[in-house]
């Protein structure tokens, strides 16, 4: 395995000098955030002189991920690709959640295309707090005219301000699209240089200094030469295609060569494929007579597929949201960094409609246990009030041990969520794994603490045999 | 066992106390944060207001104890005034044949839980400071005898700890009694006390390890030693033995020493074997009393980090409460993302605040010679075991701020930490003397023979290359393009 | 261009190496460009100034202003070996049966086999795993509420366990039924273990196939129940689903190994937990051949990022040598129902009727990819797709359509 960045292996080929220039006031503090993938080399100045040359070089090299991260696109809607560091997420985590990208054919006319792509462009669903979106337009040559193929890249462009992937394999219409203005400073990525076409492609990519794809189906030597090429003709920005056949026994070479190609490149330092890796489900939709509910079902789940094997960027055909819901869900759920908790907003819920008899119950903010507590809740048809203690996203048996679920928080959490206001008693059903605070809790609030069930499943049971708040 | 790491015994809520024994009172963990107030008490005994208490297990042979037994020297409840506090001795003893002195101390921190599952008494503090309050209300409902506590506490003490095979309570109530046993007590304690801190590595055949934290940290292990304990804080290597004993399927088990290859460093073939199965091949070597190369890992749970800081070649503290940067311009929990995850990290340690008092405190670093900051806070917890030479030159953040201000810092009270600046001679940048292959295999550079000039733009750079050997498929040279 | 004095000095100073460079300066001059093959240069000093043309901080490359034409440069594909990344492990998972024919004490006329992987998940080209993923779908001993998707199925079975449990193999392809006791809770019938034993017999003479026994998830009362229907079903390699911790497992360890069945241990995805509870089981008798783990399966948006990352460290782990974890995986896909998103009407989210299954099947397939190799599925549509999936991954079926054209064959 490669040798991995630590803080002093990170510092020791820092100036050392604490100059500050960096913004940091130590060094050992821009060698964390280098680490943390919050700075980069280039914002030490003092390392761009003629002395610390080849330190330079060797720490580029040391924080550098060993999958290449590849930026597509400019300004706010600019997506990073690959930048993985590991193969597992709980070695570490996973960066740059998978590209998500929808194609549209360039033999659309145009108001056609410039609706479909403020659509994609405008595709946003909020979960836990954070807004997922669609991340790219993968514009189709399938008109035959290199002219229109430029035309609709010139529109695209000029419509939405997601990055472009160019999808031509003749070097023609690549050329044609990549040319016209406008196209070439969006930062498009090329799609692709195969075995057949690799000469020209891979010359523009070179001349116009664009990402590129590369695409050899099911065929792994073919795309390890193709890359060994292109970075020999100075091509630096690559991404690969290996193909993804979605449905009969050529899915498993499909598959194996994805984990052949990250491992590789993570474990055996492999540098012809140390890049990020584009599918396309899309694919799903390939075939005469396609049903279109059962092509998007298809899509949405070999789209999950291929996100838990190594997919930096995956081409979609459907926009439509049941199909691109669980394909999204499970990207965030993926990309979730497991050394952070998920937690999700304190404060206070309402479970059914309570009034001001309602139980009052309260939870911690860690994600599982607040959706276990409210999904149990609800569906067992419980009317209550529950509040949601913020606990940094630890559950409640690690908070209570940890000191994040004290008296004192929960005392501060019933001032501000007003709940006084909302009931006539001031009783709290805390949850059985916080027993310890109970005299604590009454201390502070003075409110009389109910201890629970430990598990949220006990919950109606347990309230319709000890709740009893007599109507005034 | 500490509660805060390890399970606490886990005690099923709807579970009947033994078939024969009718309760007047429940016993649960639902009980365990109830508070008793003043108005509330039928009586206490211990706390602020009663000069004398004590609370001790003791460990003794099978013959010595008559299982069951509760004894009362002294008045029981009923004879006490209603709201009144009273002097108390709990003495328990137990026997088994798992159960070493060794783990007394161990055993005894139990009766705090065990005593506050019991609905209608509240326990507080231990040893000395001892402070148990009855509610009334439970005394009215039937817990009219300390008898129903003795009980209580056996029945929970033999469900959670099948090792204890015998066991009996003592409630000593009578102050005229009462100074003997105290006297007895206060011996105890001492000399548990000084074994503890007395015990050397050298002096044991086994450490013992805890795996508790690898659901967060899958490849982090634990090696406990009598000086070394769990970087939470929590787990001493009497408590990690007596766990081991109690539940050997547990996190805790023994460990090996081996062969002892360093005993300033730390290093025990015996240790490396456990570390390096449990973590499946990922860490292979620890050194046990060291922050540089290959140190301890450390999961995510431990009270500060002993950090190198580079500037005046020193160790410096940080506990968790500690907000904002050290003089290393990293705080706490900036430099605890870095040293969490079970992975090795040099120059970065999670330790636990005790281990500053080891006896081997980093000794393969200079021990307390080479520590130059710490907060206050941590500083005031471990005065005591601070060396009298180096307690006023170790710096706190009211000293120092930052590097500059430590370096000066250190300087003014001729910290010993001094010495090391002599030694060390100053890196100087120097362009690559080696052999180098220059890029020209894979690429087309444009070589520009010696000899002529070319201005440099700005960004641009240049490599020197000597004593080089330059081999290229194709050189391509070509002529600049005027301007 | 003019040499200076300084330049002609440093030229007269480097000795050959001066009079090449004059040389070349000619030729450059002269042609523009010259080029040299196998080139070996010995130099004791020499300085490259590399001007790149952004002032960004690059590896040093020289970038020509315009590139050559490529043909000049590299004519033809670089030749590459590549040989495939294997990893040999030193241990493997073992195998569990479900399920007994009649020479082995049974009534199956199939069993079933999970686990024995020897490599991760899928990765065909370091091993083929013996045992595909078995598929076992849900059966409950009383009518519940179902999601809408999953009750149209069953609509005319679900009164009836036995019928409800022969359609799923007939008409779904069920390898596996997952027959759930929920009316022995005490919430809902109480039924008692007898009364629940009584069923389970129903359903395995309903069927041919293995079958996994559930509690209704009360602790007190699943270990009765369980050692009841084991008792019942001696002999036929059931899966007693399940023990925990904190459950009497010492009983339904005891049924296990007096009725020869197998073991299911729940854990609420904790991996120290699973462990302990693994050891605490071997420790009471029951062989590895004879426990399944289950260490809890979060819904798609609900914790299946723990699951996932859980089941990867269970295979490596099994893989590496631990001991604890060499079992193989139970995975309750059926828990995506409880999701919101799986079973509640909400217009702007677009039809449950696909929703629902879509959610189970993501579901599913995460796990299937993770490593998981029992499922407990309520809906059909998930059974096919991941079937399918599976054979596909062993390299099974036709691959009707070629992909190279994608780009004009989308439309």
């Amino acid at each position: 395995m490669a040798k991995k960045a630590t803080l002093l292996s990170v510092y020791q080929l820092l100036p050392q000098t604490n100059c500050a220039k960096c913004g940091e006031i130590t060094c050992m503090s821009f060698a964390s955030k280098l680490l943390e993938r919050r700075a980069t080399v280039e914002e030490c100045p003092p390392l761009r002189e003629d002395q610390y040359g080849s330190q330079a070089v060797k720490l580029r090299d040391l924080v550098a991920p060993p999958i290449k991260e590849i930026v597509l696109g400019v300004g706010e809607r600019a997506v990073k690709l690959g930048g993985k560091q590991v193969v597992y997420r709980h070695e570490l985590t996973l960066h740059n959640p998978t590209a998500i990208a929808i194609d549209v054919s360039d033999k659309v006319d145009d108001s056609t295309l410039a609706s479909r792509c403020k659509l994609i462009e405008s595709f946003q669903f909020t979960r836990i707090g954070e807004k997922l979106t669609l991340n790219a337009i993968a514009l189709r040559y399938a008109s035959g005219n290199p002219e229109r193929f430029a035309q609709a890249a010139a529109l695209v462009t000029r419509s939405t301000s997601l990055p472009l992937v160019l999808c031509s394999l003749d070097p023609e219409g690549l050329r044609h699209a990549v040319e016209q203005k406008g196209v070439l400073n969006k930062r498009p990525l090329l799609y692709a240089a195969t075995k057949d076409n690799w000469k020209e492609v891979g010359s523009l990519a070179k001349q116009y200094k664009c990402p590129i794809a590369v695409f050899a189906p099911n065929d792994l030597r073919t795309l390890k030469s193709l890359v060994r090429t292109l970075q020999t003709i100075g091509v630096e920005d690559i991404v690969l295609d290996p193909g993804f056949y979605p449905e009969g026994g050529k899915m498993k070479d499909s598959i194996e060569h994805l984990v052949m190609i990250r491992r590789a490149a993570i474990q055996r330092e492999d540098k012809d494929f140390a890049y990020p890796i584009l599918l396309i489900p899309a694919v799903a939709w390939l075939g005469d007579g396609v049903d279109e509910r059962a092509a998007a079902y298809r899509e949405a789940y070999l789209a999950s597929l291929l996100l838990t094997r190594f997919a930096d960027m995956i081409i979609l055909h459907s926009t439509e949201t049941w199909e691109i819901l669980p394909v999204i869900t499970l990207r965030q759920s993926v990309y979730t960094d497991p050394r952070k908790p998920v937690a999700v907003e304190s404060g206070l819920r309402e479970i059914g409609k309570p009034d001001v008899n309602s139980p009052v119950l309260i939870t911690s903010n860690f994600a599982l246990t607040y959706y276990t507590v409210s999904n149990d809740i609800e569906s067992q048809g419980v009317t209550c009030y529950l509040l949601v203690l913020n606990t940094e996203g630890l559950s409640v048996e690690t908070s209570v041990a940890g000191g994040q679920f004290t008296a004192a928080d929960v005392k501060d959490l019933i001032a501000s969520t007003g709940i006084e206001g909302k009931i006539g008693h001031r009783k709290l059903i805390i949850p059985g794994l916080a027993a310890r605070l109970s005299g604590d809790i009454e201390d502070q609030t003075k409110w009389e603490v109910i201890v629970g069930p430990r598990d949220s499943s006990e919950i109606k049971g347990f309230l319709e045999k000890r709740w009893e708040v007599r109507k005034a | 066992m500490s509660d805060r790491v390890c399970e606490p015994d886990k005690l099923r809520d709807d579970a009947p106390p033994a078939a024969d024994v009718k309760f007047p009172m429940e016993i649960g963990e639902m009980f365990e944060g109830q508070r008793i107030r003043r108005p509330d008490m039928y009586a206490e005994f211990g706390g602020v207001d009663v000069p004398k208490k004590f609370e001790l297990l003791l460990v003794k042979a099978m013959e010595e104890v008559e299982d069951g037994k509760v004894e009362i020297i002294g008045p029981d409840l009923p004879e006490l005034k209603v709201g009144g506090s009273y002097t108390l001795g709990l003495l328990i003893h137990v026997a088994g044949k798992k159960i070493d002195k060794d783990i007394e101390g161990v055993l005894e921190r139990r009766v705090h839980y065990f005593a506050n599952y019991i609905e209608g008494v509240m326990h507080v503090n231990q040893r000395t400071d001892v402070w148990v309050r009855l509610s009334r209300k439970s005394y009215d409902k039937g817990l009219n005898t300390l008898r129903w506590v003795g009980r209580a506490l056996i029945l929970l003490f033999r469900r959670s700890l099948p090792i204890i095979e015998k066991i009996q309570i003592t409630f000593i109530t009578d102050p005229t009694m009462l100074e003997d046993y105290y006297q007895q007590a206060l011996e105890v304690y001492k000399s548990r006390d000084e074994r503890a801190r007395g015990l050397m590595e050298e002096q044991v055949e086994e450490f013992y390890s805890c795996v508790l934290c690898q659901s967060f940290a899958p490849t982090h292990v634990c090696i406990i030693t009598p000086n070394r304990m769990g970087g939470c804080g929590s787990i001493s290597w009497f408590d990690a033995r007596a766990s081991s004993n109690v539940d050997p399927k547990g996190p805790n088990f023994p460990v090996r020493k081996g062969e002892c290859l360093d005993p300033v460093k730390g290093i025990y073939t015996g240790v490396d074997e456990v570390v390096k199965e449990r973590s499946l091949g990922a860490i292979e070597h620890i050194r046990l009393h060291t922050i540089f190369d290959q140190p301890h890992t450390s999961c995510g749970c431990f009270e500060a980090i002993a950090y190198f800081i580079p500037e005046v070649d020193g160790i410096g503290i940080v506990h968790r409460d500690f907000k904002g940067p050290t003089v290393n311009g990293l705080s706490f929990s900036t430099m605890a993302e870095h040293t969490s995850g079970g992975t090795q990290n040099a120059g970065f340690l999670g330790i636990a605040i005790e281990y500053m008092r080891s006896a081997k405190f980093l000794q393969a670093d200079g021990g307390w010679s080479r520590i130059v900051w710490m907060p206050t806070q941590v500083k005031d917890r471990v005065k005591d075991s601070i060396p009298l030479e180096m307690f006023g030159s170790i710096a706190t953040e009211k000293d120092a701020k930052t590097a500059g201000e430590l370096k000066e810092f250190l300087k003014g009270k001729n910290h010993p930490v001094i010495q090391r600046w002599k030694e060390v001679a100053k890196e100087e940048a120097v362009p690559p003397k080696e052999e180098e292959r220059a890029v020209a295999a894979e690429e087309t550079p444009t070589v520009i023979p010696a000899g002529i000039e070319i201005p440099a733009m700005a960004g641009g750079f240049k490599i020197v290359l000597k004593n080089a050997r330059i081999v290229a498929e194709k050189v391509i040279i070509k002529r600049a393009e005027k301007k | 261009m003019a040499e200076s004095d300084k330049t002609r000095e440093s030229r007269e100073r480097s000795g050959s190496q001066g009079d090449l460079g004059r040389k070349f300066l000619e030729l450059v001059e002269k042609f523009g460009e010259i080029e040299l093959d196998n080139v070996t240069m010995t130099v004791d000093e020499l300085t490259l100034m590399l001007q790149p043309s952004v002032t960004r901080f690059v590896r040093p490359v020289a970038r020509p202003e315009i590139a050559p034409p490529i043909a000049k440069l590299v004519d033809r594909l670089v030749e590459v070996e590549f040989a495939p990344p294997v990893e040999t492990y030193p241990a493997q998972v073992v195998e569990v049966q479900l399920g007994a024919t009649r020479s082995e004490g049974g009534t199956r006329r199939k069993v079933v086999k999970i686990g024995g992987a020897k490599t991760l998940p899928f990765y065909g080209f370091e091993g083929i795993n013996p045992n595909g993923p078995a598929f076992a779908m849900d059966v409950f001993d009383m009518p519940l509420h179902l999601p809408k998707a999953v009750r149209q199925h069953f609509d005319d079975v679900i009164d009836d366990p036995a019928a409800w449990a022969k359609k799923c193999v007939k008409d779904f392809s069920a390898d596996v039924i997952s027959l759930n006791l929920i009316s022995t809770d005490p919430g809902l019938k109480n039924t008692s273990p007898a009364e629940a034993a009584n069923t389970v017999e129903n359903v395995l003479q309903a069927i041919d196939v293995p079958v996994v026994i559930g509690g209704s998830g009360n602790k007190q009362k699943d270990p009765l129940v369980l050692e009841k229907a084991a008792e019942a079903t001696h002999g036929e390699r059931c899966l007693l689903n399940s023990v925990s911790t904190d459950t009497d497992y010492k009983t339904v360890v005891r049924a296990a190994l007096k009725h020869n069945h197998s073991v299911v241990a729940f854990t609420p995805m904790d991996i120290n937990n699973q462990k302990k509870l693994n050891r605490l089981l071997l420790g009471e008798g029951l062989p590895k051949t004879q426990l399944v783990i289950d260490p809890t399966t979060g819904a798609l948006g609900y914790g299946i990022e723990y699951s996932l990352s859980l089941l990867e460290r269970i295979r490596l782990g099994a893989l590496m040598g631990d001991t604890e974890l060499q079992m193989p995986v139970l995975s309750a896909a059926s828990n995506a129902w409880g999701a919101r998103e799986a079973w509640m009407k909400i217009d702007d989210w677009g039809p449950k009727e696909f929703r629902g299954p879509l959610w189970e099947t993501v579901t599913g397939l995460t796990m299937l990819m993770s490593g998981a190799d029992l499922f407990m599925v309520s809906h059909p549509a998930t059974v096919r797709v991941l079937k399918q999936i599976a054979e596909n991954l062993y390299g099974i079926g036709e691959t009707k359509h070629s992909i190279e054209n994608w780009i004009t064959a989308l439309g």
